[in-house]
């Protein structure tokens, strides 16, 4: 295990490297020069150069990237050109709401997602089959924004059963679980046809294994043949898809967090492009990148945890 | 052996192909969708013949209006015909989802049958790959936007560079296949170069695998398109671009529905079309099903 560990681990280091250089290239083609910004208006030339050159601004490209990787490493990410405030500062606040956002979205995919495909698999063939499929192949094919748009527009405006905007507080309150229903559902619904899908598949070739009929002449229920022998073998390729959709959810959650006002590190992305803030823009897709880096190497655990063989 | 007899023990991709149409024409579901996607293509090339309204001629006469006799799809929040911007944004989206595939379909390719046939590449360009491959395209496009400013080339661009990866991993794994064969140590031992040897013999074979890949993934592109174009790093307004209208009308949601509605309607036909077709193409042309 600790060698899938520190496997993953070292794949990871050369992605790593390539986020931060794409986030050190976001801050030198930024047309705002730091000094100016950090000296403020009216600022004289001598001042300027001072700044430059204790920010490094003077030195050949290589050598800044140098120096930039040990400031994040200190996590110093620089201030924003926007409200000056420490780009890490408001990222702490964000990272907490995109946290819970995907979280609670992998909540209502992942068991509905499975439960649909598993029905699908076990009814293979029948219009159950083919509505789960069909629905599944609608569901990849509308754009994130539409369900959440559809949602707000039924559920929000027309009905005003939820909240749309914004976030409602902790989510052991109330008002934070209402804020979150209507985003948690609009990111998770992206991710339910792929995981139905995927399900379905794996499902299908175990259900055909001898053990599985060993089970059912064993006297088990259906349910219970299903639930406790044929879902745990069909998981690995259901929880390998999941890991390989991260991308999806994190894109998604940018998408999701814009419509539903929700304060999160996506959302901050968006509005510090939309605004040239070059500092918190790097910031956020730092983040945003390596939270994508840990996502996988939790899902490789999880594989590990789940199929003993890949531990040997 | 002659040069003749190498050609001809080559290339599988041309027999292949009237039997794959002969088994699409027989896939009714596919079939329409064919067709819809054709006549939604001819819509968007001659939209200017289909629509006598100028999508960019505001009139702040008929602000919002409902879908009706005179515009089919209504009118957006400035009294542009909403029919006219959709069939121009088709135009649009259909046209850069295809550069951009066409674009990462190339590099993708030659990186990916390179690193098969150059066995000393391999490792360095698949690994490279690999480092792409985990940067979410949608975090691409934030950093392109980013760096070079919002715009369509920059959405072209971010769609182009997350479809190198996969494309790549698709030819790499079909040139495998072809690059030990016989008849490539006889295209050698006649002396001819790499450069025809890769073009005559191993793109040839590559093709229907590679073709079936873009296929599929053009729904996928398009999808990300238009997120990208919505959350504002696309063609900036007032561009008759699918995910930008949405956008915009976003704020009318209350009001008048339609005008945020319409387009998403839109994308959706569009890349539910496209993902049927390319799940089709799937079944037709891999060997495994065929067999």
């Amino acid at each position: 295990m600790l060698r899938v560990v520190i496997n993953r681990l070292l794949i990871s280091i050369p992605v790593l490297i390539g986020v931060l250089f794409i986030g050190f290239l976001l801050l030198i083609v930024a047309p705002s020069d730091p000094a100016a910004v950090i000296a403020g208006e009216g600022a004289t030339p001598e001042l300027l150069a001072v700044l430059r050159q204790e920010l490094g601004l003077d030195r050949p490209v290589l050598e800044r990237f140098a120096l930039y990787l040990q400031r994040v490493l200190q996590g110093d990410l620089g201030k924003s050109v926007i409200n000056k405030a420490p780009v890490i500062e408001e990222l702490s606040y964000a990272m907490g709401p995109t946290f819970e956002l995907m979280l609670c979205a992998l909540l209502v995919a992942v068991p509905v997602g499975i439960a649909l495909g598993s029905l699908a698999a076990v009814m293979r063939g029948r219009w159950i089959d083919r509505v789960i499929m069909m629905s599944s192949v609608a569901g990849l094919s509308m754009p994130g924004f539409m369900i959440a748009l559809l949602a707000i527009q039924y559920f929000g405006l027309h009905w005003g059963l939820l909240p749309f905007q914004g976030r409602g507080g902790p989510l052991w309150t109330w008002s934070g679980i209402l804020h979150m229903v209507l985003p948690a559902t609009t990111l998770g619904s992206i991710l339910i046809g792929p995981i139905a899908r995927m399900t379905r598949t794996a499902m299908l070739e175990v259900l055909t294994l001898d053990y599985i009929r060993t089970a059912r002449a064993k006297g088990l229920s259906e349910l219970k043949v299903v639930l406790k022998h044929a879902l745990r073998t069909a998981l690995p390729p259901v929880v390998t898809l999941i890991g390989l959709q991260a991308g999806y959810l994190l894109g998604g959650a940018v998408v999701t967090e814009t419509i539903f006002a929700w304060p999160g590190v996506g959302r901050l992305a968006i509005s510090a492009i939309a605004s040239s803030d070059f500092p918190m823009a790097q910031g956020t897709i730092l983040v945003l990148a390596v939270s994508f880096l840990i996502i996988n190497l939790m899902v490789d655990l999880i594989y590990c945890w789940l199929d003993p063989r890949i531990r040997l | 052996m002659t040069q003749q007899s190498v050609a001809v023990a080559a290339p599988r991709s041309a027999r292949t192909t009237p039997r794959a149409l002969q088994r699409l024409l027989k896939d009714k579901i596919a079939l329409v969708m064919l067709i819809l996607l054709v006549l939604i293509i001819l819509g968007a090339i001659f939209a200017p013949l289909l629509t006598s309204f100028d999508p960019y001629r505001t009139s702040l006469r008929n602000r919002n209006v409902p879908p009706g006799a005179l515009h089919l799809f209504g009118t957006d929040e400035q009294g542009r015909d909403l029919l006219a911007r959709v069939l121009f944004g088709i135009r649009l989206t259909l046209a850069s989802g295809f550069i951009s595939l066409f674009l990462g379909g190339i590099v993708g390719t030659a990186i990916g049958v390179c690193a098969a046939y150059y066995k000393r590449a391999d490792n360095i360009l698949m690994r490279a790959m690999d480092t792409v491959l985990s940067f979410p395209a949608i975090l691409l496009g934030l950093a392109i936007a980013g760096i070079s400013g919002p715009g369509t080339w920059s959405v072209i661009l971010a769609l182009a560079i997350s479809t190198v990866p996969p494309i790549a991993r698709v030819a790499r794994s079909s040139a495998l296949s072809v690059v030990n064969q016989d008849y490539l140590v006889a295209a050698r031992a006649l002396g001819l170069g790499d450069p025809t040897i890769l073009r005559r013999y191993v793109l040839r074979n590559c093709a229907p695998s590679i073709l079936v890949y873009v296929t599929l993934r053009f729904g996928q592109v398009i999808l990300l398109g238009a997120s990208l174009s919505f959350l504002g790093l696309g063609a900036p307004p007032p561009a008759a671009e699918l995910g930008t209208m949405v956008s915009q009308g976003r704020a009318l949601l209350f009001t008048a529905p339609h005008v945020a509605l319409v387009p998403c309607f839109a994308i959706f036909i569009i890349v539910l079309i496209l993902n049927v077709l390319g799940d089709a193409a799937r079944d037709i042309f891999d060997p495994k099903i065929q067999q």
